[in-house]
């Protein structure tokens, strides 16, 4: 009674209204005002009605059209005394802005789940769900329901916040619009960055002067005028601190239940079995977003094929880790699954899955910065090291030219090794530092530049992969550095004077200082200058096998790029290195001993980048290598879903690619050939716990949606959308008017039934 | 009250001047008039010969016969005598109603035929249905009773509810003389009409039945709910008007007329039924001209 029909009258009033219909049929039929009329004689017209007579009362109710008409006018003026409407929000504003959240967890099918659920948004769901079956189908319809009962006078935005912000439709007072942009909003699997929506909305309510342009026409947006901003998202986001909301009046409609549970994979990395480089593992983690201990499988495959699964259990709230191990693989799509039990309700599927893209090991590339170190070229030129790196040479004197340091900004090598020599800056790569302490603050403190003479070696870390199968006892060093790595390094090498082999991370490569030279020079005296030898470690066994173990921990780049985990919404830069492996870049690569910059011409490097070998003339390889190049600078990337999208030359010898709104595996070809696979997965704990959050408050014995803080303002969930009722009384007040107006024609045409 | 003009105009007057009462019977007059008789009279029309009898007038014997065959014939002649027309209003209340009011046309049609029968030297009477067997009317004879005939119509006035039936009833034992009787009635009679005119048939009178119904009768023009009052007995019919029962009075009215019609023709009555809004004057030229009332 209350949601469709008000009551306005008092009961007494109620039981008057009510006798007036009965009045009107006993006036019918008793014909209070009937006319006399004289006539001649009724002797024909008593013969005409006496066949009425006969079951009169039935041909009376059967012809009295008036009296339906009567009794249809005083119908509906009563219902029109009920003032019959519905519960609506009442739209309080002349602008708006529509704030959809398509971040992955709006993908949750727990809409149904609304009914049962809490207060705050029952009432609206009950009276929009319907046929949505996820949480943004349902923002949609409340976002729809609002446009409907726009009036003329409102205008609207609509912007979607995930992993970017889109408006969808700029402000306009046209409903079809804002209605045919509503259908256009698709869910995204991007993580929830509300910050990046609020500058934007904020830039329409707090403008310095904005024009928007639409259809041609102009709408200056320049009056600072309070804009209602609604927020239709399911809260999973962090408090968006330091922000002024200025004009904005926020309302926050939270979809979704806090009931919903989700089973999900938060984590997926493969990496190199750290003491068996060559073998591949895959550490799963999953989550349990759910008030009680759940149990499943992970299925791990490899390019479909199932190579192994486990079954864990998962506490309440709770995670879990489990690592596969895949032997020696070299290149597939990894897909990790969860199987669901059929007992369990998973809100969310889109966290069921995560994929990883394993790419072939591809050749590294090492520059050696070295004034001349035969032992240690000589380690590297084996064949073993050749297949795993290319190595290339420079002079010390090389890293004093400014376009270098552009070129050690650039991801063209995996490792660089100064002999002998430090950079200015350090580079964009792993570095190995011999005889030098590298230019860093922390390893620059604890370490010191004198040499101490004479150090026995006394321990060094056999299970590192950098010393496997590394015997050093039988190594004596004349004089050496003492290498203390920054706090997160590993000491290596112990000697009787302090360490002489260590290993600290700097970002995500890694460091590692060997603190006595190969080959030294003397610094004094008469033979000042010339080489000698500092250790005798390059007549040991355990020499190439060190600069073995090096390239391969260092420079064949496994444990870095060749199984890349993006998150929706990241753009992937594809570099030249991560690309580099190209059979005609590498050949290219190999045939010139000294650096070849053609190579970096093919991956549309910036063309002012100063190459040191090209004064004179290009050599064929690379003129070759070019040729080919220009047909490599279109790449295609194929998505997950199948389509693919160009991907233009970039700029900077760097392509970037941005739509990575879809989990999976995204291949980059060039031609017909694939170069190089990359993987998208949510793994963001944020957007699987899809439940509502509960805030502290109560309201009616149930827990109420907690509020979302943006800057100093709390904006609490939409309890109860400020109602106001839509009520059509005029109408059906017009409609017996329209009856009357019939009713009055019937009577004077006569024209009945 | 109506004039003499109002009742009869002059151009009608010199149209009626040309016509007269025809009768398709042949009936005994009272004096000597214009018509045949069935009496043997004296006129120029020979009738018939039969043999003398004792008492006879002797100036009828044909003489020639009598020399030739030696017997005494008589010759007898057709003798022409005046008719007897009688003119019965129904002057009841219903009658006051229709514009003009069907008694005021039904006393512009006897003038009109009274005028014609007194014309043509016929005893003209005129009576109205409420007048009781001892009530009779002046016989008018003669042109010279056309004044004294629009009085006495001007004189008719409504009288109180008498039944069809008594009335023609009283007319015939009132008037024994037969002749040609024009009955000029809307028979809206309760209990019919039917005994009324079964009586003229008994009386062996040349009837006309003038069934004069006003436009109100013949196509109501009523609407919404009404309680109908008989302005006669104050009988009251409620009706709520629609088009179904308007047609179903149509249908009623036909019935009712074409009942009277059947009713008449079978019993060798002339049936008319009249308009109120049709012209007297096209009445009787048209309508009774071709029901061979007047020629």
């Amino acid at each position: 009674m209350d949601t469709f029909f008000f009551n306005s009258l008092s009961p007494w009033q109620w039981a008057v209204m009510g006798g007036i219909p009965p009045a009107l049929v006993a006036l019918y039929f008793l014909k209070l005002k009937r006319q006399p009329l004289e006539v001649p004689s009724t002797y024909l017209w008593h013969r005409v009605i006496e066949d009425l007579h006969v079951n009169s009362l039935w041909q009376k109710l059967r012809r009295s059209l008036l009296l339906f008409l009567q009794l249809l006018v005083v119908g509906l003026a009563m219902a029109a005394l009920l003032r019959p409407g519905w519960r609506a929000d009442a739209l309080v504003g002349k602008r708006f802005i529509f704030m959809l959240d398509n971040s992955a967890s709006m993908s949750a099918t727990d809409v149904s789940d609304t009914a049962f659920h809490r207060g705050p948004r029952s009432r609206l769901s009950t009276g929009v769900a319907g046929s949505a079956n996820s949480r943004l189908e349902l923002a949609k319809q409340h976002a729809a329901a609002m446009i409907d009962r726009m009036t003329s006078d409102m205008s609207a935005m609509i912007v979607t916040f995930a992993e970017q912000t889109q408006v969808v439709q700029p402000f306009t007072s046209s409903r079809k619009k804002l209605r045919e942009a509503l259908q256009r909003i698709s869910p995204t699997a991007g993580r929830t960055h509300l910050r990046d929506a609020l500058e934007l909305a904020s830039g329409f309510a707090n403008p310095e002067r904005i024009t928007s342009e639409e259809d041609g026409q102009e709408y200056e947006v320049t009056d600072p005028s309070p804009v209602e901003l609604v927020i239709l998202s399911d809260g999973r986001f962090d408090a968006v601190a330091g922000f002024s909301l200025g004009n904005l009046r926020p309302q926050y409609l939270p979809i979704g239940s806090p009931e919903a549970a989700n089973l999900a994979i938060t984590g997926l990395s493969v990496r190199s079995d750290e003491n068996r480089p060559g073998r591949r593992q895959v550490f799963v983690q999953v989550a349990n977003f759910s008030d009680q201990p759940q149990r499943t499988v992970i299925d791990m495959s490899l390019d479909g094929k199932l190579v192994d699964a486990v079954e864990m259990e998962i506490s309440a709230e709770g995670l879990s880790g489990v690592t596969f191990s895949l032997g020696e693989i070299s290149a597939g799509v990894l897909r990790a699954r969860l199987e669901i039990p059929s007992s369990f309700a998973d809100r969310l599927q889109l966290d069921n899955t995560a994929h990883a893209a394993l790419n072939s090991d591809r050749v590294g590339r090492v520059l050696l910065i070295t004034p001349g170190n035969s032992p240690l070229e000589l380690a590297l030129a084996t064949e073993r090291v050749a297949r795993l790196a290319v190595v290339e040479k420079q002079q010390p004197e090389f890293l004093q030219s400014l376009k270098t340091q552009q070129l050690m900004e650039s991801d063209r090598y995996d490792l660089m090794i100064f002999d002998q020599c430090v950079p200015v800056k350090m580079p964009h790569c792993n570095t190995l530092t011999i005889g030098r302490i590298p230019p860093l603050p922390q390893w620059q403190e604890r370490s010191s530049d004198k040499l101490h003479f004479n150090p026995q070696i006394v321990d060094w870390q056999r299970a590192h992969p950098l010393l496997n199968l590394v015997e050093l006892g039988n190594v004596q060093i004349a004089d050496t550095r003492i290498v203390q790595p920054p706090p997160g390094g590993k000491i290596l090498v112990d000697s009787t004077l302090g360490p002489i082999l260590a290993i600290a991370p700097r970002d995500q490569f890694e460091d590692v200082v060997l603190g006595f030279e190969i080959v030294g020079s003397e610094t004094q005296g008469a033979t000042q200058g010339q080489r000698t030898v500092n250790t005798n470690w390059p007549r040991r066994y355990s020499f190439p096998n060190f600069w073995l173990n090096v390239m391969q921990y260092l420079a064949s780049g496994t444990a870095r790029q060749d199984s890349p985990v993006y998150q929706p919404g990241e753009p992937v830069e594809l570099s030249s290195a991560i690309l580099g492996k190209m059979p005609v870049l590498d050949s290219s690569a190999l045939d010139s001993s000294a650096l070849d910059t053609s190579a970096l011409d093919t991956l549309g490097a910036d063309p002012g980048l100063d190459r040191p070998d090209r004064v004179g003339e290009k050599s064929r390889a690379g003129r070759a290598s070019e040729a080919k190049s220009r047909k490599l600078k279109k790449l295609k990337v194929v998505l997950p879903d199948g389509a693919s999208r160009g991907l233009a030359p970039p700029q900077h010898g760097i392509y970037a690619f941005h739509e990575t709104y879809l989990p999976g595996i995204y291949q980059v070809f060039a031609g017909k050939e694939r170069l190089y696979r990359f993987a998208v997965n949510l793994l963001d704990p944020n957007e699987s716990d899809i439940r509502l959050r509960l805030g502290s408050g109560e309201q009616g014995g149930l827990r109420v949606v907690d509020s979302i803080s943006i800057g100093y303002v709390d904006i609490e969930a939409q309890v109860q959308t400020s109602a106001s009722r839509r009520e059509f009384w005029k109408w059906l007040l017009l409609a017996a008017l329209v009856v009357l107006v019939i009713e009055w024609y019937i009577f004077n045409r006569r024209v009945y039934l | 009250m109506p004039t003499p003009a109002s009742l009869l105009t002059p151009e009608l007057l010199a149209q009626l001047e040309r016509l007269e009462i025809v009768t398709r019977k042949m009936f005994r007059g009272r004096m000597k008039g214009e018509r045949r008789s069935k009496r043997k009279g004296q006129s120029v029309e020979f009738a018939d010969f039969r043999n003398y009898v004792p008492g006879d007038d002797l100036r009828l014997l044909d003489w020639n016969l009598y020399a030739r065959l030696d017997k005494l014939i008589v010759k007898l002649f057709l003798e022409e005598e005046d008719l007897h027309f009688y003119l019965l209003l129904d002057a009841s209340q219903s009658m006051e109603f229709g514009q003009p009011s069907k008694l005021q046309y039904a006393r512009q049609l006897a003038a009109a035929l009274a005028f014609i029968g007194l014309v043509r030297s016929d005893r003209v009477r005129i009576e109205t249905l409420g007048q009781t067997t001892q009530q009779r009317s002046p016989v008018l004879r003669g042109r010279s009773s056309v004044p004294r005939m629009l009085r006495q119509l001007e004189a008719i006035g409504l009288e109180g509810p008498v039944s069809l039936a008594q009335g023609v009833k009283n007319f015939c034992l009132r008037n024994t003389g037969r002749g040609v009787v024009v009955l000029i009635s809307d028979l809206m009679d309760k209990q019919g009409y039917e005994t009324a005119l079964r009586w003229f048939v008994a009386h062996q009178v040349d009837c006309y039945v003038v069934h004069l119904l006003s436009q109100e009768e013949l196509d109501p023009d009523v609407k919404g709910d009404l309680k109908l009052v008989d302005c006669e007995d104050h009988d009251a019919a409620e009706i709520t008007v629609s088009a179904p029962l308007l047609a179903r009075y149509q249908h009623t009215l036909n019935a009712f007329t074409q009942g009277a019609r059947e009713f008449c023709t079978r019993r060798g009555i002339q049936y008319l039924l009249a308009n109120n809004q049709v012209p007297v004057q096209e009445l009787v030229a048209h309508h009774l001209r071709r029901r061979g009332l007047v020629r």
